[in-house]
């Protein structure tokens, strides 16, 4: 059974591993310039005390292998339209299904090898671009410090393989159900895009209960790393989140956001700050924040820390493939339904 | 004798239409059936129950002594053939002897080669530019290669010229001989003179259900057309079973299931075509209260 998958799909596994290798020598050509630049720009700015700076003045690498690097994201929707939606529908139109069930092997079975091989491969596809890009956004990642960051996230580490398992998930269930080649494809594209979009906007940022923290709103508080920021602002007395206005003019007082405006200061403070007219004096200014900050007046910044990355990653791809495997369940069922 | 296949009251429904009622059949170990019918009859849905890849929704069925499943046993002893002849267009016959190899406990990859060297079939060439014939051959080579038990085909000939047609049927005869009665054969067509020159066994399926099983010889001495003068046919309609009726002013042309010999020297007595039969049973339109006379089975 395993070599009919073989004799099927050697052509397409000839194809992916010749991409992949072309793939790999130019993220290693690339990857090895970009890390020397680094550390070239890393002793320079060591040097002269302005390492602060550094991600505003260098770009790493080429916009073209950047942009290529990006586009590592279409990957398991790739997979999932070419391989996995052809899987099933195709063997269904051509009726080459009714080939392999002749013969001394259950459909079970035939079913089992061959979404198991399919689902192996593409694993096996999204880790090795997974590990390239990781590996080539290595000083990159370094430089942002943005981990978090949807571009980046998602290319990287455990996640694309989750991806590429669900894709083709997807692709193999769409084919089932249609049972012809073209609606599967497009229905694979939809639904794989629409399942990313939604676990990445409604779930991701709830994986882990966010942290918040307080300080004065004259400071600023930076989390270490490569945090994710989900939200900031100003509480009042009490805790109570203080609104901020579209369109506002003398801001007060703040280094998280454009500050609070004057309007929204405790009564007391309001009048401290409008005595100098139009604009503040710095003696206003001062007086109105230590009024706010005595009147309990906070900021706060709510945030996935730094070290919940691969917590995340974990997460993340855990959905993924808890979602790819209930499709491939609801697949082994239509095929047993549909022809039994 | 050992038989092959026994059903009992089998039926299928998919969701509100019935593609199979009350099927009850016999079939003798070492026989080759003709699964005839129009085309929606059932044949279809009888053939895929029996290889195992549709479960009917009521009655029994047994095949080579057990319940068609998916098993890997089971799956071995039944070779099955599906209507379409499904072989993977791109790849040579040569590819699909080994996929076989890799799917079977017993393969005869030998004589799959041997049958389409004589058949000047190429090995390497993709069977998606063969001819028709040529294609259903190789399915068919291919599908002997388990070495079944029993052999199901949906239709094979069906879209093949007549020489063609032949050649199919001579290899299946041929290998029903080699087999030395090992091996039992339904095959299913509407083309009635083909099964003839192969077949000693019929299944006629109409509308779903069976209208005639049994061995052709007997079934075919047991009918007579019966030819006399417009009378009243009612003693004679109680003594046998009349199957169809062809009146004209001057005479009555009858065709009869014998309970007995024909007492009333009125009627000349002649034998009946295998296809006369089929088509007689075919357009009968039998009454319900008559379909189960109309199976005769041959372990009475």
């Amino acid at each position: 059974m395993t070599w009919l998958v073989w004799r099927q799909y050697r052509a397409q596994a000839a194809i992916a591993a010749a991409l992949l290798a072309a793939f790999a020598a130019l993220i290693l050509v690339t990857g090895l310039q970009v890390a020397s630049q680094w550390h070239s720009a890393l002793a320079t700015c060591t040097a002269g005390h302005t390492c602060g700076g550094l991600s505003n003045s260098i770009f790493l690498g080429s916009h073209a292998v950047g942009f290529l690097v990006i586009m590592t994201l279409g990957v398991p929707a790739v997979l999932g339209m070419l391989l996995g939606a052809p899987l099933l529908a195709h063997e269904f139109e051509s009726g080459t299904n009714q080939f392999a069930w002749a013969q001394s092997v259950t459909r079970r079975r035939w079913l089992a090898i061959k979404t198991g091989w399919l689902l192996l491969g593409a694993a096996a596809l999204g880790g090795a671009v997974s590990a390239l890009v990781t590996w080539w956004s290595g000083p990159n990642n370094a430089l942002q410090g943005n981990a978090f960051y949807p571009g980046r996230f998602d290319i990287m580490g455990i996640v694309p393989v989750g991806y590429a398992v669900f894709a083709m998930a997807v692709g193999i269930a769409a084919g089932a159900l249609t049972r012809r080649t073209v609606p599967a494809v497009g229905i694979t594209l939809a639904v794989y895009i629409a399942v990313r979009f939604l676990i990445f906007s409604l779930a991701r940022p709830h994986f882990m209960t966010a942290v918040t923290s307080y300080f004065p709103i004259n400071r600023s508080s930076t989390p270490a790393g490569s945090y994710w920021l989900l939200s900031s602002g100003y509480v009042g007395a009490g805790g109570h989140p203080i609104s901020i206005p579209q369109s506002n003019s003398g801001m007060v007082a703040g280094n998280v956001g454009g500050g609070i405006p004057v309007t929204s200061l405790p009564a007391q403070c309001q009048g401290l700050a409008s005595q100098s007219g139009r604009g503040f004096t710095p003696a206003s200014y001062q007086a109105a924040s230590s009024c706010a900050t005595s009147h309990h007046v906070q900021a706060f910044i709510t945030y996935q820390p730094a070290g919940r990355y691969w917590a995340f990653q974990g997460i993340e791809t855990g959905i993924f493939v808890a979602l790819a495997a209930a499709l491939i369940a609801v697949t082994f069922v239509v095929v047993r339904r549909r022809d039994a | 004798m050992n038989t092959a296949i026994e059903t009992h009251e089998l039926s299928k429904r998919y969701r509100r239409v019935s593609a199979l009622t009350d099927c009850t059949v016999t079939v003798p170990q070492g026989r080759v059936s003709a699964l005839i019918g129009p085309n929606g009859a059932g044949k279809t849905t009888l053939l895929r129950i029996l290889a195992g890849l549709a479960s009917p929704t009521g009655g029994m069925v047994t095949v080579l002594g057990g319940v068609p499943r998916q098993d890997p046993a089971f799956l071995a002893e039944v070779g099955f053939l599906a209507q379409e002849i499904p072989l993977y267009r791109r790849f040579a016959a040569g590819d699909h002897i080994r996929i076989g190899a890799h799917m079977n406990p017993r393969w005869d990859a030998s004589l799959v080669r041997d049958r389409l060297a004589e058949l000047r079939i190429p090995l390497d060439r993709p069977v998606g530019k063969l001819s028709g014939g040529q294609r259903a051959q190789v399915a068919l080579a291919l599908t002997l290669a388990k070495r079944p038990r029993l052999l199901l085909l949906d239709e094979p000939v069906a879209a093949l010229d007549p020489l063609a047609r032949r050649n199919f049927l001579a290899t299946l005869t041929a290998a029903v001989a080699d087999a030395e009665g090992g091996l039992t054969v339904v095959l299913s067509s509407h083309l009635i003179a083909d099964l003839e020159r192969v077949c000693d066994h019929i299944i006629l399926l109409a509308a779903s259900k069976v209208q005639l099983c049994g061995d052709i010889d007997t079934l075919l001495a047991e009918h007579k057309v019966l030819v006399g003068p417009a009378k009243d046919t009612s003693a004679l309609e109680r003594a046998h079973t009349v199957v169809h009726a062809q009146r004209t002013a001057r005479q009555v042309t009858l065709l009869v299931r014998l309970n007995g010999p024909v007492i009333d020297p009125a009627y000349q007595v002649e034998d009946v075509s295998l296809e006369d039969l089929v088509l007689a049973y075919m357009g009968a339109e039998v009454a319900p209260e008559q379909a189960h006379l109309t199976t005769v089975g041959e372990d009475r």
